[in-house]
């Protein structure tokens, strides 16, 4: 199962058109599922939900082979403790989809970490999607459940002081 | 009474992102009185056990969203009384802060998104003036002035 999701209710129907259109092309057996927030476009070739609860996000990204996202942290932190790919379409503020470009940055740092694909264009959504089912079984993003030590001790340290 | 009595934490973050990384922060609050605040009643799943609050998202511009969220964190500060809150973001957690800082000397942490590579975000800057301790979590934004990096939820 892939499951799209623009990571909040604020609009971003540049990926859910996108992955609609790919989803009218797909192989029949590959099941989807978006979760389209806001947005004015309703998908007419895949199953959508406005939102997700916490835990049904949770739970959905542990049943996806692949997350399609926006480069939120909240939905690339979620994928790496799944151990989920995740195929990532930064937002624009030109495009008025954020009020600033800060995705464009995390795009650009997590490319090229293990499991996370960046699509920089709509165009590259596909080519992503193909290259990181494709290599699904050996390249999924590890991350540990929680923050480093040192930081957590540090933390913890300035609380207690 | 003891001091570790006395000290309460609250943990505060806006939904998505900002919450997930507190959530990776969590064992620096372990055997610690915490209690959680953020806008998504559902996070309550993330944090068994613990006191969960929930609070008005609002943007700068939302005027009455602003109201409300003051009214709640009112509340919510007047009840539990912290000593120390710290947050990983955004708007409504700069507004707590400042609050949490007048109203009770409460000891603030700020913890800048680690989305926020290339410059600190707009309410990550402005928390410069009600945070004792201001953190990016990018050591190339970090400098003698603050922010500090101390490491980050990655």
């Amino acid at each position: 199962m892939i499951f799209v999701t623009i990571g909040s209710m604020f609009p971003f129907d540049r990926l859910i058109r996108a992955m609609d259109a790919w989803a009218a092309e797909r192989a029949p057996e590959t099941e989807l599922l978006a979760q389209i927030g806001a947005g004015a476009y309703e998908p007419r070739n895949m199953p959508w939900v406005r939102r997700l609860d916490q835990a049904d996000f949770a739970r959905t990204v542990a049943r996806a082979d692949l997350v399609v996202a926006h480069a939120g942290m909240g939905s690339v932190i979620t994928a790496g403790r799944f151990g989920k790919p995740i195929v990532v379409l930064p937002r624009r503020r030109e495009l008025g989809e954020l009020t600033t470009d800060h995705q464009l940055a995390t795009a650009g740092w997590l490319r090229d970490r293990p499991g996370i694909h960046v699509a920089d264009r709509d165009a590259d959504l596909g080519p992503a999607i193909a290259g990181a089912l494709a290599r699904r079984d050996d390249d999924r993003p590890h991350l540990a459940p929680t923050a480093p030590e040192t930081f957590i001790a540090r933390i913890r340290q300035c609380i207690l002081s | 009474m003891s001091r570790e009595k006395r000290r309460k934490i609250m943990a505060i973050a806006s939904g998505g992102g900002h919450w997930v990384q507190m959530c990776r922060i969590n064992p620096a609050f372990e055997g610690l009185d915490v209690f959680y605040v953020s806008v998504d009643p559902s996070s309550v799943a993330d944090v068994p056990g613990r006191t969960y609050y929930t609070i008005r998202d609002v943007s700068r511009r939302d005027r009455l969203g602003f109201a409300v969220l003051v009214a709640q964190l009112s509340r919510i500060l007047l009840r539990e009384r912290p000593s120390v809150v710290i947050t990983t973001g955004s708007a409504p957690s700069l507004v707590a802060l400042g609050m949490a800082r007048h109203l009770l000397r409460a000891r603030t942490i700020w913890i800048d998104s680690i989305a926020n590579v290339e410059r600190m975000s707009s309410s990550g800057a402005q928390a410069r003036r009600v945070a004792d301790v201001w953190l990016t979590q990018w050591e190339h934004l970090s400098g003698p002035d603050g922010p500090e990096y101390w490491g980050a939820v990655l």
